[in-house]
């Protein structure tokens, strides 16, 4: 069971043929932008980072609002390819308003059925960047939450 | 002692921007994309380019070879080219899928090729027109290659051993931490499964990147010829093997040493280092 949010994209997604699937995550990669944090956003915690599984840096940002529930803002370098833009606007649209630790909980297998076999056989090694760096985030938060706690 | 060139040894291989915007509607033209982001041609390309991917559409997609001659045929005819067309490649970093496409097409024997001179990037940059409008063409009836040249440009890894064995020239294109064995991948990619790091015994380390400008444009042909001739010491007539990760880095410097060096000769294995990396009992050198 997925959040509804993102299963909706994912019955979107699965009810597209091939050309459709590419254009819609084209259609989100544009979207990605919108992503980005909005001036005098405050956030609970914040990860900008480059690593080595992606082509340019990449920020995490997370809100968690009064009723414990998680809000992701990403900012993208210009050499971030396109599919990791769609899962970006992907991820922070389905994932928002869910407690961080149904996001840590989720499994990872929606990833294929939004991107498509073909794709995820091109780009098996990097379809799944955004959702690991978003459940980073998330399990560091909740491991300060409970750190916390025992102080 | 070399006189460096002051011209390409084909110059005519090289287009730039304005010639695409004057002939990019010639009926003899064709202009195609490739890249290695695989939906960056959906974002939007140059008017009229058609796109050729150059893992779904020139590879086998069950053994690691490429597409048989009449598939090769069929993605011609499918992109309305014909033999007498001019394909003109470009497409996203500085141009090594362009420049692999091209190696491909040379493969099945395809002569009228061309590259756009600093690629997609440049071309963009340069705030010209870009459109997401698929190009199609009406279909041709490219005939099917009767052969394909891998034994003029491309080499197996048996022949990257013999080159090695022999002290021919053997230049590892990658950079320098992949040569020296202290990663596997390039730096900001994947680690895709490779054992062993280092390169073949005897190859000489000159990464792709040092042929070109900033602006992902080649470098003058004396600043070529310095680099591949005088300190690289490579000479016409001489086989020359290139390689590099998976084939695409080193189909650059293919095209560097064949088109714009004039170089006889040289081949690119393509098998390149997740080949090497990964065979039993190949010899490594590392450092």
């Amino acid at each position: 069971m997925y959040p509804p949010k993102l299963e909706a994209i994912i019955n979107l997604f699965e009810s597209l043929p091939e050309i459709e699937r590419r254009e819609t995550l084209v259609s989100y990669a544009d979207n990605a932008k919108q992503q980005e944090p909005r001036p005098g956003e405050k956030f609970a915690l914040e990860d900008v980072r480059k690593d080595e599984e992606c082509a340019d840096t990449v920020g995490v940002y997370l809100q968690v609002d009064d009723e414990g529930t998680a809000h992701f803002r990403m900012t993208l370098g210009p050499e971030v390819q396109t599919l990791t833009r769609a899962m970006t606007a992907i991820l922070c649209k389905g994932l928002d308003g869910r407690t961080p630790q149904e996001v840590l909980e989720l499994p990872s297998d929606f990833v294929t059925r939004i991107v498509g076999a073909e794709l995820v056989r091109v780009r098996s090694q990097t379809i799944y960047y955004v959702l690991t760096r978003i459940k980073g985030i998330c399990k560091v938060y909740l491991d300060r939450q409970r750190m916390a706690a025992v102080a | 002692m070399t006189t460096s060139p002051t011209q390409y040894a084909h110059p005519e291989v090289l287009v730039d921007a304005d010639w695409i915007e004057k002939h990019r509607n010639d009926n003899d033209v064709r202009i195609i994309e490739s890249n290695e982001d695989i939906l960056l041609y959906d974002t939007g390309h140059i008017p009229g380019a058609v796109h050729i991917d150059w893992r779904t559409d020139l590879q086998d997609q069950v053994i690691r070879d490429y597409i048989a001659p009449d598939k090769f045929a069929e993605l011609c005819s499918r992109n309305g080219i014909t033999p007498d067309t001019t394909c003109i490649f470009y497409g996203d970093k500085a141009n090594w899928w362009a420049c692999y496409a091209l190696w491909a097409f040379r493969l099945f024997g395809h002569e009228k090729v061309k590259i756009l001179n600093g690629g997609r990037d440049k071309w963009k940059a340069e705030g010209r027109t870009m459109t997401r409008e698929v190009s199609k063409y009406p279909q041709t009836n490219y005939p099917m290659p009767k052969k394909r040249f891998d034994k003029e440009i491309r080499a197996f890894a048996d022949e990257a051993l013999a080159q090695s064995k022999s002290g021919k020239p053997l230049i590892d294109v990658r950079s320098p931490g992949e040569f020296k064995g202290e990663i596997t991948h390039m730096a900001e990619y994947p680690q895709e499964g490779v054992l062993r790091g280092g390169h073949i015994p005897g190859a000489k380390s000159v990464p792709w990147k040092t042929a070109t400008n900033d602006d992902s444009t080649f470098k003058p042909a004396g600043d070529l010829a310095k680099i591949y001739l005088e300190q690289c010491g490579l000479k016409p007539g001489t086989d020359t093997v290139v390689y590099c990760r998976i084939g695409e880095r080193s189909s650059h410097t293919w095209f560097v040493l064949t088109y714009l060096l004039g170089l006889d000769n040289v081949r690119n294995y393509d098998g390149s280092w997740t080949e090497w990396g990964n065979k039993v009992g190949a010899p490594i050198e590392k450092g």
